[in-house]
């Protein structure tokens, strides 16, 4: 299945997205707590997808996707947005954010979305 | 989900959460304190609450999620419209008003009960705030407003030829944000047909994504491909769940995506620690010492295996020599992980004098120095009181009014310093404050009143005067505050510091204020010790209590009226106790002349206790006895106990509990 | 996952697999049950560390793997007579409101279901050892006596004003 990076600041998020993911067979090869991370991960462990959220310190989740879409244009980048940063989830989506998913997630709208960006 | 990874999550939300709000007061503290809240202030006091937000709805938890959803908005306001014009200590009363509430929440959630606080009243008021800024930079706020409306001019015209199809879309009903998903539909199709015009138009308005709830999305569209093609690119939308899809009756049509550039701003965030840290729940590092001190234990019962008598065994001791090495290095790291920075303490102490001095309208300033000094654990969560209480004290009582001291010629700000730092085996943390000092007359007389004086007056040094306020029964209920006060007094204090093992003293000079000295071990879990037997028993005795050990033989014994035994060592007739008797030990030496005597000292108190036979001195890992045994234990004369070489227990002795 | 409900999580489908069940032991003749759910092992009897001024049911305490956990006899609980420790005397080590302790049994028989229809509450009566006893179980023709573990693991007024006095 599917090789997965979490980027998310908060340990708890990551946990819980790990956990869905992982109950429904996608492999988690990294995670990252800030955009400056997220990017060199993705330069080790060149994922399948990248969840990645956007509210965070160092470098945003912003900032990132478009870092990583310079390093690899093909990248499968799905937001992890709040409701009321439509402005932000734009933004991704015009720098090459394939989807978002909206906190507080639902286990099947998460695994919808990704299924989705990845066929 | 299985359960172990609820629990996992729920440990990891309480802690991270916790954390959040601690670094979140911290923020606002030092934001009122002069520094004032920069752009990455706001930046990252908005994070934290994003977090808090997110995490707290992942949880279910309303009541959290609420508060700081809509604290939340607020931060995003002041950050993104920097209004000119903010009363930021309404924002700090907000915020912390806020964050106590969460903790308060939290707590519940932790013992198991509801998080049903009414956040309605702290919701409205902050509503109210954010409305009047709204308000008051109105005209700011339009402009800005203006600015943020996309560029919906450029239209392009269609190919005269080509089919015009259109598709309208219905996404799932609980998917949110509608217009966002409509819009990264938009963008997806872009590469692959020409998008002539879609209605709403407006995706970034917020009422388009109710327009599409009700009435769908629909596109207009040209592309050389076939129709099950485009279809086939629309179905690949997430939680598209209806897709009409016909060829469009009019003959023009515009293109009305938005290629306007967004005009983001981006803001770089500073972090607030970026070292590679990890989280580990104290649970873990208490197993891990066990583990650690089991495996001290498993060695010695290795290499000092009786089947290994007698035995010449060079590679072997080599061997047992690295173990060795190995194991003791392991056991310090151990004891350094347990050991963590006051400064979490420290900073808990801002927050305390800003209530009170905003509530007793005292100005003060409050210092922090060696904030880095690392303490054990355990030791932290006993002293966090007495600091407290000797600030509270400080500011209540020690600190003058602004009036007072500018008439003494005094700074109109009080001054209180908290300042850590090592001093051998111990730490010492102290509490000055620069206010009118400690009144020796008024002790004396409250000492008096009470009957807490030992010797005249006349003949107490200024230090044994000060040292009074720490007796049991000096504080009275006199001066109650709202802050110090509450009946307890420098006691409590004082007990506290027993309680680990530390003391506090007291310093003063009339009109410039009184410095009080915790000394504090740096810790707890290890102590050395002598080891000894009574009958089957075996019991352990700090050597920091023991003076010497003796035998009968060249000293007198003294048997008092009463049947009490004495010894007289150089001139000093010292109790004896004899373990046990007052243990109640079988099968023990009772014979004074076969045994040893231990003579132990605490607080100046000198005695002899008899035991059958002294087994070692030796370093041990100090255990806490069951909750069960200690509730039942009442004469304190055990403190702890500790596992020996073969597994077996031994019960650590509290000399002070002989001494009453 | 299907939902991220706080209460989903903390459900146990461990308690439901639980409800109903019963550790039994023996002391003398008569059987007693313990809710299954408070059981964490059960081993032989240990070197045992006496703790002086302990009532004299609190035998001392154990090194279970590290962890200390006080022992109570429950023979000297109900006020039986002693017996002496022997190869079938079990300690059941129970967890409850925080307080693990391992409880000294003649021995330990088997594990129960005993539905809820099955089970029968008694009348509090005070000053006896009925009072540790929250309900009794039917299995077949044969009687359980159910414990109550708070009861157990605390004194009530009664006993303590008997303990200052002796």
């Amino acid at each position: 299945m599917a090789r997965v990076l979490v980027v998310d600041d908060a340990a708890f998020m990551r946990m819980a997205i790990k956990n869905m993911l992982e109950n429904h067979g996608y492999e988690i090869v990294g995670e990252a707590e800030n955009g400056a991370v997220a990017v060199q991960k993705y330069q080790e462990c060149r994922p399948d997808l990248v969840t990645m959220d956007i509210t965070m310190p160092e470098m945003n989740g912003l900032e990132a996707l478009k870092a990583i879409m310079k390093i690899d244009p093909n990248a499968v980048v799905v937001m992890v947005s709040a409701m009321g940063q439509e402005a932000m989830v734009k933004e991704a989506i015009m720098s090459g954010a394939k989807s978002f998913i909206i906190k507080p997630f639902k286990a099947d709208h998460v695994l919808e979305t990704i299924r989705k960006v990845l066929s | 989900m299985s359960a172990q990874d609820n629990e996992q999550m729920l440990e990891m939300y309480f802690f991270e959460t916790e954390q959040n709000l601690e670094q979140l007061e911290t923020l606002i503290l030092s934001g009122e304190k002069g520094t004032g809240f920069t752009e990455d202030t706001l930046n990252e006091l908005f994070r934290l609450m994003h977090t808090i937000k997110g995490s707290s709805g992942m949880m279910s938890y309303q009541s959290l999620a609420s508060v700081a959803h809509h604290l939340e908005d607020l931060l995003h306001y002041l950050r993104e419209r920097q209004p000119a014009s903010v009363d930021y200590s309404i924002l700090s009363d907000l915020v912390l008003e806020g964050i106590d509430l969460m903790k308060v929440e939290l707590q519940k959630i932790k013992n198991g009960d509801q998080a049903d606080g009414d956040v309605a009243p702290l919701v409205k008021n902050i509503k109210e705030y954010l409305q009047l800024l709204k308000e008051q930079n109105n005209a700011e706020s339009e402009a800005a407003a203006a600015l943020a409306q996309p560029d919906h001019t450029n239209d392009f015209g269609a190919e005269a030829d080509a089919v015009i199809y259109k598709a309208v879309v219905h996404f799932a009903a609980d998917c949110a944000m509608e217009n966002m998903r409509a819009y990264s539909l938009v963008h997806n199709l872009q590469e692959a047909v020409n998008i002539l015009r879609f209605f709403p138009e407006d995706l970034e308005a917020d009422e388009s994504s109710e327009i599409i709830q009700r009435e769908g999305f629909t596109v207009y569209l040209q592309s050389e491909l076939e129709p099950e093609q485009i279809k086939e690119l629309f179905m690949q939308t997430p939680f598209l769940r209806e897709l009409e899809f016909t060829v469009a009756d009019f003959g023009s049509a515009e293109k009305a995506a938005d290629n306007g550039a967004q005009n983001q701003k981006h803001n770089n965030h500073t972090a607030a620690n970026n070292n590679s840290v990890i989280s580990v729940s104290v649970s873990k590092l208490d197993k891990l010492m066990d583990l650690v001190g089991e495996m001290v234990i498993a060695e010695s019962m290795v290499v000092q295996n009786p089947d290994l008598n007698g035995l010449e065994l060079e590679n072997f001791e080599k061997a047992a020599r690295q173990l060795h090495k190995i194991t003791s290095e392991l056991q310090d790291l151990v004891m350094s992980i347990r050991m963590v920075p006051l400064a979490t303490t420290f900073h808990k102490m801002q927050r305390l004098v800003r209530d009170m001095s905003k509530q007793l309208q005292k100005d003060i300033q409050l210092q922090l120095i060696g904030e880095q000094t690392e303490v054990d654990k355990n030791i932290i969560e006993h002293i966090n009181d007495p600091i407290m209480h000797l600030i509270r004290n400080a500011i209540d009582h020690g600190l003058e009014t602004a009036e007072e001291r500018e008439a003494q010629g005094k700074p109109a700000t009080g001054s209180i310093t908290l300042e850590a730092k090592n001093a051998g085996s111990d730490v010492l943390i102290l509490v000055k404050d620069d206010g009118r000092g400690l009144n020796k007359d008024k002790i004396l007389e409250r000492a008096l009143e009470h009957g807490l004086l030992t010797k005249a007056p006349a003949e107490m040094t200024e230090k044994e005067i000060y040292e009074l306020i720490f007796l049991p029964g000096f504080s009275t209920k006199d001066d109650i505050t709202e802050f110090s006060g509450r009946g307890v007094g420098m006691d409590v204090v004082a007990n506290n510091l027993k309680m680990v093992g530390g003391s506090v003293s007291v310093s003063s000079a009339p009109g410039q204020g009184t410095v009080f000295t915790l000394r504090i071990p740096l810790t707890l879990a290890i102590m050395d010790s002598m080891n000894v037997k009574v009958g089957d028993c075996c019991y352990t005795i700090p050597i920091i209590n023991i003076k010497e050990c003796l035998r009968l033989q060249h000293h007198t014994l003294v048997n008092d009226t009463e049947g009490y035994e004495m010894l007289m060592v150089r001139g000093e007739c010292y109790p004896i106790i004899r373990l046990h008797q007052h243990f109640k030990i079988k099968n023990a030496v009772t014979d004074l002349d076969k045994g040893v005597l231990v003579m132990v000292e605490h607080d100046k108190k000198s005695f002899l206790l008899f035991v059958d036979e002294l087994l070692g001195q030796q370093e041990v890992v100090v255990k806490a006895l069951p909750t069960y045994i200690k509730e039942r234990h009442k004469s304190k004369t055990i403190s702890g106990c500790t596992l020996l070489g073969d597994g077996s227990i031994s019960l650590i002795l509290d000399v002070g509990g002989f001494v009453q | 996952m299907a939902k991220m409900a706080a209460q989903d999580w903390m459900s146990g489908e461990e308690e439901d697999t639980q409800k109903g069940k019963y550790l039994t032991f023996a002391l003398g003749k008569e059987v007693y049950g313990i809710e299954i759910r408070y059981v964490t092992e059960i081993i032989g009897i240990q070197p045992i560390t006496e703790v002086p001024e302990m009532p004299d049911y609190i035998r001392g305490i154990i090194n279970l793997r590290g962890q200390i956990v006080p022992v109570m006899d429950v023979r000297l609980r109900f006020k039986k007579e002693f017996r002496e420790y022997d190869d079938r005397t079990c300690v059941i080590v129970i967890e409850f409101d925080d307080i693990a302790m391992g409880l000294i049994v003649d021995s330990v028989e088997e594990v129960l279901s005993i539905p809820d229809e099955d089970i029968v509450s008694l009348p509090e009566i005070k000053q006896s050892t009925n009072r540790y006893i929250k309900s009794v179980g039917k299995v077949g023709d044969e009687i359980k006596l159910l414990l109550d573990c708070s009861k157990l693991l605390t004194e009530d007024e009664m006993e303590s004003l008997a303990e200052i006095q002796s």
